[in-house]
């Protein structure tokens, strides 16, 4: 009896670790491997050219133009999301009527499916009767060009970006909010300390930890984030918007330039090791729950 | 939730002196209120800027499509239905939540299946390079999807699935079982071996007891799992542009994705289906809010 349910769990394990070997680990080799090929397609058998199509994307400016509004991109909206999210969960730790409510709503955004976000936007954002649109001109902006100017596309592509993914730092801040003990607050307090002194030297202390882990992971995933930006501009106007991911899913799927695709990816997930170290280093293991 | 003890207005005032406050020119009373409806406007103005986008793509689904390119009013209506009506009866859009729906139920199975077991497996059996393995999975689920599509489109066309739900479906579990394997390998290193061992001494076998202890104790966690899983595969747009390419096979978020940037762009029916995406999320949303703040603050999801 017991040794049937041991053969069970040796089953399960082996498929498990089989899928994630064959579908996770093989495909990230694969595409290091790939990156060292030259491939005009999924089938035609790649062909060895060592760092060849590393020295052409390196040499490319498209790359570096693609790097650095990646960074702005991942940049920007990771400070305002941040600085959102706390100033939204201290609102939220506070006690007012309706409060479960009001939290209850704050996390919707970060629910939706990224596709649902850009198509709302767009509608939001349409040219002539979009809502924003619309307001934007009744206050006097005029007609904003959400996404045909370079710089208000990227601030576009910002602020969506920063709407849908500000509930994850409200959520982890007002988590970390309640376990800062009120004692230390009330000792502030008798020390003469006014809001803002209690903010900046007990509350933000005390959320050090929880910042450090969001900002990793914020700055992990913001750095990824192909759907929202292809979706609402597909890298466009003139590049403004073209970042890694979507400078490699057009090498491999639009110019069929696999290789140097792979190599984008690769590229991109050096970089991106860089930051997991530094999440593995600061969160050991062996002290995760 | 609320355990905070005294963190409002009461505790403010009561460290200061009447003295501060006759300075400050107001009374008690007037401090209070006004405190209290700055915070009440601050929480308003937040509620309003979450949902705003909801509230409009909900009442433009349920607007006269023909009223849609009108001025914009704030309030709903005129309403009707026909958006509603043209997306369900002539679109593919039923067959593409069927697909989502198909796609989403395996991931969640096979998610829970393999991932309880594996770290069931990392934490109770002896297993070489344990660390490594609970690390990889923690590792992978950090990789940029883009990174991993490229490849795994290659894999499939060479097992002959490529562009089949099967293929997807796999595809989803890259990301929900390293997810599944973390948080639950989280929670059974928690629980301690004593209960099971008492379990086992009292003539439980090691499958009465997972059954009957761990996963009772660790319900929480795989609850978690499963709705994550859930979550990812039913909202997953990269994998599914990437990997599916024929209609009668394309997932809802894909399905939706192909009506942006149409010529005659129908925004009453592209606003329908948005509405009808985000409805499953919203209703396990209200019955389920713990389980996805908890597995929200735990880091769960790669968005």
């Amino acid at each position: 009896m017991r040794s049937q349910f041991d053969w069970l769990i040796y089953l399960f394990f082996g498929l498990g670790l089989l899928v994630t070997g064959a579908f996770i680990v093989v495909p990230a080799v694969h595409a290091l491997w790939l990156s060292l090929h030259q491939a005009n397609s999924f089938i035609a058998a790649p062909k060895w050219v060592g760092f060849e199509n590393y020295a052409r994307i390196l040499a490319d400016p498209a790359f570096w133009n693609a790097m650095g509004n990646g960074l702005i991109y991942a940049g920007t909206s990771i400070v305002l999301q941040v600085v959102l999210g706390i100033a939204f969960a201290l609102v939220l730790n506070e006690h007012f009527p309706g409060r479960r409510l009001a939290r209850g709503f704050v996390v919707l955004p970060y629910l939706l499916p990224t596709v649902v976000v850009a198509l709302t936007f767009q509608w939001m954002m349409d040219g002539s009767v979009g809502i924003l649109t619309v307001l934007a001109r009744e206050v006097g902006l005029g007609t904003i060009p959400w996404f045909e100017d370079p710089v208000a596309a990227m601030a576009s592509s910002i602020a969506m970006s920063v709407w849908l993914w500000t509930p994850f730092v409200t959520v982890c801040v007002l988590a970390g909010l309640q376990s800062i003990p009120q004692s230390l607050y009330d000792a502030a307090k008798v020390d003469g300390a006014g809001a803002w002194n209690r903010f900046r030297h007990v509350t933000l202390p005390q959320l050090a930890p929880v910042l450090t882990v969001v900002v990793l992971l914020r700055g992990i995933w913001m750095f990824n984030k192909f759907d929202i930006i292809w979706l609402m501009t597909k890298g466009g106007p003139l590049g403004a918007t073209e970042h890694l991911p979507i400078l490699a899913y057009k090498r491999a799927f639009s110019l069929f330039d696999v290789g140097g695709g792979a190599a984008v990816a690769s590229i991109s997930f050096l970089l991106l090791s860089v930051l997991v170290l530094i999440y593995f280093r600061l969160f050991p293991l062996e002290d995760r729950r | 939730m609320s355990q905070t003890p005294l963190t409002g207005a009461a505790a403010d005032v009561h460290p200061e002196t009447r003295a501060d406050q006759r300075r400050a020119g107001l009374s008690r009373r007037t401090r209070e209120g006004l405190r209290r409806s700055g915070l009440g406007l601050a929480a308003l103005a937040i509620v309003a800027y979450s949902a705003f986008p909801i509230y409009w793509m909900v009442i433009s689904s349920l607007r006269d499509p023909n009223k849609l390119f009108q001025a914009p009013t704030l309030v709903p209506g005129p309403f009707s239905l026909e958006s509603y009506e043209v997306l369900l009866t002539l679109t593919d859009y039923p067959t593409q939540f069927r697909n989502s729906i198909l796609v989403a139920s395996a991931v969640v199975a096979i998610t829970i299946v393999c991932s309880t077991m594996i770290a069931y497996a990392l934490t109770r059996l002896r297993i070489p390079f344990k660390t490594l393995i609970v690390m990889t999975m923690l590792y992978v689920y950090m990789l940029p999807p883009l990174l991993l599509a490229i490849p795994l489109y290659g894999i499939f066309v060479w097992l002959g699935i490529a562009d089949s739900l099967l293929a997807l479906a796999i595809a989803h579990c890259t990301l929900t079982l390293p997810l599944g394997v973390w948080l639950l390998w989280g929670y059974f290193k928690a629980m301690p071996f004593d209960l099971e061992e008492a379990a086992m001494v009292d003539g439980c076998s090691r499958l009465g007891a997972f059954l009957r202890v761990v996963l009772p104790l660790s319900l929480p966690g795989v609850v978690t799992v499963a709705v994550f899983s859930f979550l990812l595969s039913w909202t997953d747009y990269a994998y599914a542009l990437v990997l599916v390419s024929s209609d009668a096979q394309k997932t809802l978020p894909v399905g939706l994705a192909s009506m942006i940037g149409a010529f005659d762009m129908r925004w009453g029916e592209a606003m329908a289906g948005a509405t009808l995406i985000a409805v499953p999320l919203f209703v396990m949303f209200t019955f389920l809010s713990r389980y996805f703040i908890q597995g929200l603050s735990a880091g769960a999801v790669k968005g």
